[in-house]
């Protein structure tokens, strides 16, 4: 990553809101000396596809000759756009000209036609997969087009590590607000009527934990931000902090002043280091420009923040024994009879939100509880993001407001379903939610309406399935999950989930009866009522949601020893089929020997010696390989 | 003070007390095979629970563990209500597959007619119960010696590095507090040996007996402001001494009356 | 494996490590992490002096060693290979994966080949589902990995 781009204005500190404008008018000046900004993204999908490599390109390109109006302060290296699968993705403002795929051999044409020029580079365009068609513009793209970005909203359009940018689009006015115009109670006031709802997936208004945490005597009030992200398949916290930190710190620092806290904390967990170097950036800046510490903007506010790391564990997304971790101590849960607004992390009142419910602060308080109550549906105000992910043509990280519906989300921005292979479900809520068929895309998504149908919408990770996806298969692998992140301590979900995985494998395998579904029923019940924290208490609903809405699949691999879906290895059978080449390209791709057959002759797989590895089938270019 | 029903008898409590102390006290019974009296209640084995419900929450019933659910005014508690003993049964079959040798859980599980874990029992059993009382109440001596180590499934009571544990001290409060005797010690005459560690006993001079183990009187001494030379004596002897001490005390209270009378 | 568990090391960074954060047990965690960056695993003797530093007992450094995931009380082979095990991943073949990589380097999740080029390991999540399947080799991403290409991911340079 090259050195981070500080802007001309002297770093000075900032010490009244006068002092604040006037930064922002510089900064935003030194952005508006250049006609054209190219946006490179290097969030972690697009910098794991060479996106470093491109502004190397770039500055190179610069120092080989000059190109009026473009200077090396012209590239922004930003954050994940979320649409990470067309990546490296460059995007030339103002206009939005959308470039996907770029590769470091592109750069020169790119400045030439592009920057020099107005032209606009038609193969680097996206291809719209439903009609073929060339978007040019950034807002056309069917991905944003249905989007409302507002917890995403300088994702891709500032840089990442940048304070002066932050600044330049509005940044820290809406501290600047609390501390000046209004009273804590006012703060707590104005977020709870937005009716702003925890987004890590509890969905508890923020202002009434806010308000409950100011109202306990106490010497000291902590305000923790979880940044644990612990769901697999959900990416919308990591890209906020690599792309947004300044976002996160400014809606802790408005929750301290609302709560009375001096100390923060930030949950990183420690599979994201870029998150981990852009908020500790993002801190050390906040610091030097009097942003974080004593007497913030001349007020009698102070406010210190640390970033605390994960070490690798799922549980810890959970409150208590987040705050745990934090104390640096082994992160196991513990009863919620006494809530951790009241003693929390060391004892003391603490406020814990997601990365993603902070990041909306800042807009409720500049734009008022009235405009976010706006967007969104009855008791759901506001928008959520989405990690849109798995079959579905479009991937990637998405932003709408509250109760769009499933279909929408999945049709019109995903695009359908990769190949298209029939739809067959969608995941939502991570481990702890379920799997809700084709009948059920019609539900809005909210905090409410998939609960109903024994799903939830959780952190907002939403997995799509085609019909190559076996259920079974998918509550079996969230089960070994969470067996490998129970903490241990109560008996149900360390032995409970541990037997239903079992008894679930055993399914997988063929080797159940039919009294064992009834087993398993029974178990998760007692899981769900008995387990000490969510973790537990949510982990058999992958199997109970499957059950629900997919029980034939289940009964086709108790009774009939089949799967469905071709997936489970022990229930199928790779055969090579009539439209074998003998191209000998399976039996050099075959580890174990279990392929014979001569060049331009039929081959054969021997069952007895085949692992359904799948080695052969990925190798296979004339489908010749059926699975059943 | 407050009033709580338990089983439809109204019962005193303070608010904020423990159901299950409250319980206790007024003999209603729980199994509780994670709970110990020196030591703050854990919530690991879920055998306490008890079915909870209040006036206003028409009709809505949860389940909590009795050990660490604070009682508060209109407390409704059922101790053993169908949910109640569904969840018991069931945590006892999942007990029973981890421990199916284990005579105190088999006990237990037959005081509920169960017999066999109708689950898959795990392939090497041991008679640890993963309560934690041995590494709760280690940390209430002050030693922390050993502690929990691993997570879920594999979890496990270990020495640290699973060498000898250092801050070990061969007190066996760990050992003589496990509900299973799982813990296993061997005191050979002058030594004692626990997780590997081999200690020296201080011998009683009087009866020749082993006491103590050298490094828990240095610590007692240290730490408790406990004279060095107690530890010099066995239970036996102290009780000789103190029986003598208070019949010479005896012998000078008589000689003192008679020459009063006198 | 075990015989290199007692390898020697110089200790003498620890004192720059312990400084780099607050002395007191909230930063047990991540000065656990800065070692296990620094010598590719937390070697005993680092743990001891940890607990001494800090001044917690051992079997709590020790407890705190096991329960992450993040630590490894076994050397790291040169290059660790992660395969992210998500569901976005999984629905993508990650289990098909990891096998071709696990037969390839004949070991299994968790191991280190003999000549301690290679470990492999699994993660629960990196973050990256929108390019799915993921493999990480030391910190470089592999993005939309093919069951046919991830061979070619472990072949040694």
């Amino acid at each position: 990553m090259t050195e981070a781009t500080t802007t001309t204005a002297a770093t000075r500190k900032i010490t009244s809101v006068k002092d604040l404008e006037k930064l922002r008018r510089e900064h935003k000046a030194e952005n508006d000396k250049y006609p054209k900004q190219v946006m490179v993204c290097c969030g972690t999908g697009c910098l794991a596809n060479g996106a470093a490599q491109l502004v190397e390109a770039f500055h190179k390109a610069l120092d080989e000759r000059e190109i009026k109006d473009f200077e090396v302060k012209a590239i922004k290296e930003t954050g994940c756009h979320g649409f990470c699968e067309q990546g490296p993705l460059v995007v030339i403002e103002p206009k939005g000209i959308f470039y996907t795929k770029v590769k470091p051999r592109d750069i020169p044409e790119i400045i030439e036609k592009s920057i020099e020029s107005d032209e606009v580079i038609e193969k680097h365009l996206y291809v719209d997969p439903r009609d073929g068609k060339k978007i040019e513009c950034y807002g056309e793209v069917s991905f944003f087009k249905h989007q409302e970005r507002i917890a995403l909203r300088n994702l891709g359009k500032i840089a990442a590590h940048s304070i002066g940018d932050y600044i330049a689009v509005g940044g820290y006015q809406a501290i600047a607000k609390a501390l000046t115009k209004l009273t804590p109670d006012e703060v707590i006031e104005e977020v709870d009527q937005a009716n702003l709802r925890g987004r890590g997936g509890g969905g508890f208004p923020a202002g009434r934990k806010w308000r409950t945490c100011r109202d306990v005597e106490a010497d000291e009030h902590f305000v923790i931000c979880n940044g644990d992200e612990g769901d697999p398949g959900a990416f919308m916290d990591r890209s906020i902090m690599e792309g947004d930190p300044h976002a996160v710190l400014e809606g802790m620092m408005i929750a301290a002043y609302a709560v009375g806290a001096r100390r923060g904390f930030i949950y990183v967990r420690e599979e994201y280091p870029l998150a981990v170097l852009h908020l500790q950036k993002a801190i050390d800046d906040c610091h030097e420009y009097g942003l974080l510490g004593e007497n913030i903007l001349g007020t009698d506010f102070s406010f210190d923040i640390r970033i605390a790391r994960g070490a690798g564990a799922f549980v810890c997304g959970e409150s208590s024994a987040l705050m745990k971790s934090v104390a640096g101590l082994v992160g196991e849960p513990r009863e919620k009879y006494i809530r951790s607004v009241i003693k929390g992390l060391w004892g003391k009142p603490t406020v814990l939100n997601n990365v993603e419910t902070y990041v909306n602060v800042p807009v409720v308080i500049n734009k008022g509880a009235k405009w976010f109550t706006s967007i969104g549906c009855e008791n759901n105000s506001g928008t959520k993001a989405f990690s849109l992910v798995g079959k579905v043509r479009n991937t990637g990280l998405i932003e709408v407001a509250m109760g769009t519906t499933l279909r929408e989300i999945i049709y019109d921005i995903g695009r359908g379903i990769l190949n298209d292979r029939p739809f067959k479900a969608v995941q939502t809520g991570g481990p702890s939610g379920g799997c809700l068929p084709e009948s059920m895309l019609d539900l809005p998504v909210d905090f409410d309406s998939l609960t109903k149908a024994g799903s939830m919408m959780g952190s907002g990770g939403m997995i799509v399935m085609d019909d190559r996806t076996c259920m079974v298969d998918v509550a079996r692998y969230f089960l070994q999950f969470l067996v490998s992140e129970s903490c241990g301590k109560c008996v149900p979900c360390r032995e409970g989930l541990y037997q239903l995985h079992q008894m679930t494998i055993a399914v997988c395998e063929g080797r159940a009866e039919e009294s064992d579904l009834e087993k398993i029923e029974e178990l998760s019940d007692v899981v769900v009522k008995a387990s000490l924290c969510g973790l537990g208490k949510s982990g058999p609903n992958p199997v109970l949601s499957t059950l629900r809405y997919f029980r034939d699949e289940w009964e086709a691999h108790i009774r009939e020893k089949r799967c469905p879906a071709g997936v489970c290895r022990e229930l199928i059978t790779y055969t090579v089929n009539e439209k074998c080449t003998g191209c000998v390209a399976c039996i050099t791709a075959c580890a174990y020997n279990a392929i014979t057959g001569e060049k331009k002759q039929p081959h054969f797989i021997h069952q007895d010696r085949c692992t359904k590895c799948g080695a052969c089938v990925a190798v296979c270019r004339y489908d010749a390989i059926d699975v059943a | 003070m407050i009033n709580i029903s338990i089983n439809g008898r109204l019962v005193q409590a303070e608010e904020g007390e423990f159901l299950l102390t409250v319980m206790k006290r007024n003999g209603f019974k729980a199994p509780a095979l994670c709970h110990h009296e020196a030591v703050e209640p854990y919530g690991g084995c879920r055998l306490c629970m008890v079915e909870i419900s209040k006036p206003q929450w028409k009709g809505w019933k949860d389940l909590v563990v009795s050990c660490l659910y604070p009682v508060s005014a209109d407390l409704e508690v059922q101790t053993d209500s169908e949910a109640v003993i569904q969840e018991r049964k069931t945590v006892l079959h999942l007990l029973l597959a981890r421990n199916p040798h284990t005579k105190e859980i088999k006990d237990l599980a037959a005081e509920y007619g169960i017999v066999r874990s109708k689950y898959q029992e795990v392939a090497e059993p041991d008679d640890c119960i993963l309560c934690a009382i041995c590494t709760r109440i280690c940390d209430a001596m002050g030693f922390s010696a050993i502690s929990l180590v691993n997570r879920g499934h594999g979890r496990e009571v270990a020495p640290p590095l699973n060498e000898p544990p250092p801050d070990c001290t061969g007190c066996l409060a760990c050992a003589l507090n496990c509900p299973t005797n799982y813990i296993k010690y061997t005191d050979n005459g002058m030594t004692r040996e626990i997780w590997g560690k081999t200690f020296e006993m201080l011998r009683d001079p009087q009866t020749g007996m082993p006491t103590i183990t050298r490094v828990f009187a240095e610590y007692l001494t240290k730490h408790r402001e406990i004279p060095e030379e107690y530890f010099g004596l066995g239970d036996e002897s102290h009780r000789k001494r103190t029986a003598r001490n208070f019949g010479k005390i005896a012998a000078w209270t008589r000689e003192e009356t008679v020459r009063e009378e006198a | 494996m075990t015989a290199t568990a007692k390898l020697q090391h110089d200790f003498s960074k620890l004192p720059e490590i312990f400084e780099r954060h607050p002395q007191d047990d909230s930063s047990l965690i991540m000065i656990l992490q800065d070692i296990q960056k620094e010598y590719r695993y937390l070697p005993c003797e680092a743990l001891k002096l940890t607990a001494e530093q800090l001044q917690l007992p051992l079997s709590k450094v020790f407890s705190v060693a096991t329960f992450y995931n993040a630590f490894s009380l076994n050397p790291k082979g040169e290059k660790v290979v992660r395969v992210c095990m998500g569901t976005a991943c999984h629905i993508r073949g990650a289990d098909l994966i990891l096998d071709q990589i696990s037969n390839h380097l004949g070991i299994k999740e968790g191991e280190t080949t003999e000549d301690g080029k290679f470990s492999l390991e699994v993660v629960a999540c990196v973050g990256a589902c929108a390019m799915a399947p993921v493999v990480i080799v030391n910190d470089h991403y592999h993005g939309s990995v093919k069951v046919s290409g991830a061979k070619r991911l472990v072949k040694d340079k």
